[in-house]
């Protein structure tokens, strides 16, 4: 579903991502994970085309980002790292402009519009403006717009951040039910455990390269530390600078 | 006054950095040509001063009180430019800056805070008007032939002038935070100056100038400059400052000394009772700006017919998109008083046209109502260019932060763009039009002249709208907090002296063919082939040029967003 070639990013003289070449299948749940400055956030932003790529290729359910990106991009749902929105909107306005850049069918928008915010718990807010929203409600509401259309991919940049251990876990059943569903789900964390926790595999990037991916135990094994945390797999691998 | 010079170091180190060439590669061609304009500016103010005060001269009896005057009209107009422009940057500085998190958390007291912020602001609201004052102080000191001892004066002047205006400002804004939030008083001050200011344009506007270079009206003339009273009690700053100015222009060294000195011992009074009322609100005034943001207005609750209907024309995106254009413009309260501006400008310039003294013209006057026609439409596509650099260029940089939702929206950058172009299109060309049309019909032109006016008009427009949403996304700005700030970039200029050049070429490649085309109909005469011919190319060539101006920009903004 997500398939990433050759993919290079170069801002001036730095490299902020090497050669990255990675295939997330249907329905999986794919952690990516990396020291600070690893590149995460910029595969992230090139995936959804918000970015360019310097050389590569990023195929999105089979078709090509740069070729076609309006087609590529009606397959995902973005959620950046930080729950930057219009402000002057309210909770509803931004989900149905949501819905209408993605086409949503707007017979069923009603309805599913306040299925979302129930389920984000943001109902007694849609008519708020979003300036008056906390930093979780923010990034609640980015989620919930993201899921407007019904993506088949959902890229997500450190979804986890501002928000309550209940949303956390809501989130996390959330990913889970999207999975089963067979949408693709491609998560950027500096949050191990929720790493360990839901994703089927994990890549870990490291000065824009991917140093390995699997899951938990393949990674244990790559690592040589028998049952280890993830956290002392990432801090080994790291470390070593131990190449896929 | 250590904590206070620590919490300034950072905005000092960050305008050294910026002028580092690693950081800005352009910068320092955007600062030539700011400075460049500076210069013209501040060139054009000494000589059009330098004129008028040896013209006044020149008048006898008269010259010497005409100087005065219009000396306390410009400290009066000045201290009044600095009093809105420092409540405005106080409320900023002191309850919305983004860094005030920061700096409350830092372990200073509510009063070095204040003092360091209550500096920013002073800097920022007086350095124009201090630069832009000096060349009408200096063409004083010319005309009156004054020693040094005058430009001593006029420096300990405007330095006392700031900082009144500044410390009383910042006291209004202080006890104004412990009874409104911050953001409430900024949106009630700014639309309260802003019909002030209005009702000052209009009031001057309406008593008629015009009349003063009519020789049939002298007597009235004096009676009219006898009531033009500027505001003299000698309770007031502005007084003892001009007072000192006067003084020191006559050489009466005492006199001066005695009015800069109470001016200077207002100024430290008002710095103590600000240090007391500081050390009291300050603190609680941030707290209180720290509110949950609510609408002014309350949402249209009616769940029939709405405004959004009108739009159903449109694609869904682009309708999507227009919705959200222009929900966020009308919720935006720093636009507001932009709007209001915009509608008394225009006010003014169509009842200008009304009451020009066409008829006291020595010209014939069907020759001049259609000079004034042709001009109409440059000056039209001027105050056009205007609007669009302060409303449509800055649009691309409004999406802020937020950007990131077009770009990974499955709409391409070009439709993006289109959208956002006839988004401003449609309001402009409706306005342009109008403008064209009423100030044709006040002027009573020819049909011929109506028809090319509304004609030119219709192909101006396109690429004046084009050239801002493309230069607006060839030079965005997302972290821009405030629109205007957009505008006095160097992408705004940019937009500005290219809108002037199309204007001025469209209208120059018409001069020729229309004044034959005009007098060929006076002359009831036909035009000869090559002046056809000259017509046509003349014609076709600005035809292209707008077309070009069109597309052109629309393309490189295009790319550029791209890249970015």
């Amino acid at each position: 579903m997500i398939e990433l070639l050759d993919l290079t990013k170069k801002y001036g003289p730095t490299l902020a991502v090497n050669k990255l070449s990675l295939h997330v299948a249907a329905g999986e749940i794919y952690g990516f994970i990396g020291p600070n400055g690893a590149g995460k956030t910029t595969t992230i932003r090139m995936m959804g085309g918000i970015l360019a790529p310097t050389s590569g290729k990023i195929i999105i359910g089979g078709l090509d980002m740069a070729k076609n990106p309006v087609d590529a991009k009606k397959m995902i749902g973005f959620v950046p790292d930080r729950p930057f929105l219009y402000e002057k909107l309210t909770g509803m306005e931004f989900l149905r402009f949501t819905a209408d850049l993605y086409d949503v069918n707007p017979l069923s928008f009603p309805l599913k519009a306040e299925q979302l915010l129930r389920q984000f718990a943001l109902w007694d807010w849609a008519d708020e403006i979003i300036e008056a929203y906390s930093h979780g409600m923010k990034q609640r509401l980015i989620i919930a717009a993201a899921l407007m259309h019904e993506p088949r991919i959902l890229i997500i940049d450190e979804p986890m951040v501002g928000l309550d251990p209940s949303a956390v876990r809501m989130v996390k059943d959330i990913f889970r039910q999207l999975a089963a569903r067979q949408t693709t789900v491609f998560i950027s964390t500096h949050t191990l455990s929720i790493a360990e926790d839901l994703c089927d595999r994990i890549g870990l990037i490291h000065k824009g390269m991917l140093l390995a991916q699997g899951d938990v135990s393949e990674l244990q094994h790559i690592a040589k530390l028998g049952e280890a945390k993830l956290e002392e797999v990432f801090l080994t691998l790291i470390k070593e600078d131990t190449f896929l | 006054m250590k904590a206070i010079a620590v919490l300034l170091k950072p905005r000092l180190l960050s305008s050294v950095n910026s002028l580092r060439p690693e950081y800005n590669k352009n910068k320092w061609v955007s600062i030539i040509v700011f400075l460049t304009i500076g210069l013209l500016f501040w060139s054009g103010t000494f000589i059009i001063c330098y004129r008028v005060l040896l013209y006044f001269q020149s008048v006898q009896d008269f010259g010497d009180i005409l100087a005065m005057k219009l000396l306390s009209m410009v400290v009066m107009i000045f201290f009044a430019l600095l009093i809105f422009s420092n409540i405005i940057n106080c409320l900023s500085h002191l309850y919305l800056s983004q860094d005030l998190y920061l700096v409350h958390a830092q372990p200073v007291t509510a009063k070095d805070i204040f003092f360091s912020r209550w500096l920013l602001s002073t800097v920022d609201s007086s350095w124009m008007v201090i630069l832009f004052s000096l060349p009408i102080f200096l063409s004083y000191g010319i005309i009156y032939k004054a020693g040094i001892f005058f430009y001593l004066i006029v420096l300990l002047a405007t330095i006392f002038l700031s900082l009144i205006a500044s410390i009383l400002s910042s006291i209004v804004v202080l006890l104004g935070a412990t009874i409104l939030p911050a953001g409430r008083i900024r949106t009630a001050l700014v639309i309260l100056g802003v019909i002030l200011l209005l009702i000052l344009v209009l009031v001057l506007r309406l008593t008629r100038p015009e009349q003063l270079v009519n020789p049939d009206s002298f007597a009235s003339a004096v009676l009219y400059l006898n009531s033009m009273q500027t505001l003299n009690s000698p309770l007031l700053p502005t007084t003892w400052i001009v007072d000192a100015l006067k003084a020191a222009l006559n050489s009466q060294f005492s006199n001066a000394f005695f009015n800069i000195a109470l001016s200077g011992s207002c100024t430290f009074m008002f710095i103590f009772f600000a240090d007391a009322i500081a050390g009291a609100t300050y603190f609680r005034g941030f707290s209180q700006a720290q509110t949950t943001p609510q609408r002014l207005f309350a949402p249209l609750r009616y769940k029939g017919i709405s405004w959004e209907t009108l739009l159903n024309f449109l694609s869904r995106e682009a309708r999507a998109f227009a919705i959200k254009e222009i929900r966020t413009f009308f919720r935006d309260s720093t636009q507001w008083p932009q709007l209001f501006l915009m509608g008394a400008l225009i006010a003014i310039y169509l009842y200008n046209y009304s009451v020009l003294p066409l008829d006291k013209s020595p010209v014939k006057t069907f020759y001049v109502q259609n000079l004034f026609s042709f001009l109409n439409m440059g000056l039209a596509a001027f105050v056009l260019s205007a609007i669009t650099a302060r409303f449509v260029f800055p649009s691309v940089s409004m999406e802020g932060a937020s950007f990131w939702i077009v770009q990974a929206a499955p709409v391409s950058l070009k439709t993006f763009l289109w959208i956002k172009f006839f988004l401003y299109y449609i309001p402009l060309i409706i306005m342009a039009e109008a403008l064209i049309v009423i100030s044709n019909l006040l002027l009573q032109v020819s049909t011929f002249m109506m028809v090319l006016s509304i004609i030119t008009i219709f192909c101006l427009v396109p690429p004046i709208v084009a050239m801002g949403v493309g230069l607006g996304a060839v030079y965005p700005n997302f972290k821009s907090e405030n629109p205007a700030q957009a505008v006095t970039s160097f992408g705004g200029l940019l937009f500005m002296m290219l809108c002037f050049a199309l204007i001025a070429v469209v209208i120059i490649l018409e001069a020729g063919p229309v004044y034959y085309v005009f007098m060929a109909g006076i002359r009831h005469q036909s035009l000869s082939a090559s002046q056809i011919i000259w017509l046509i190319l003349s014609f076709s060539l600005a035809l292209f040029l707008c077309i070009f101006a069109v597309i052109y920009p629309m393309r490189c903004g295009e790319k550029s967003l791209g890249i970015k």
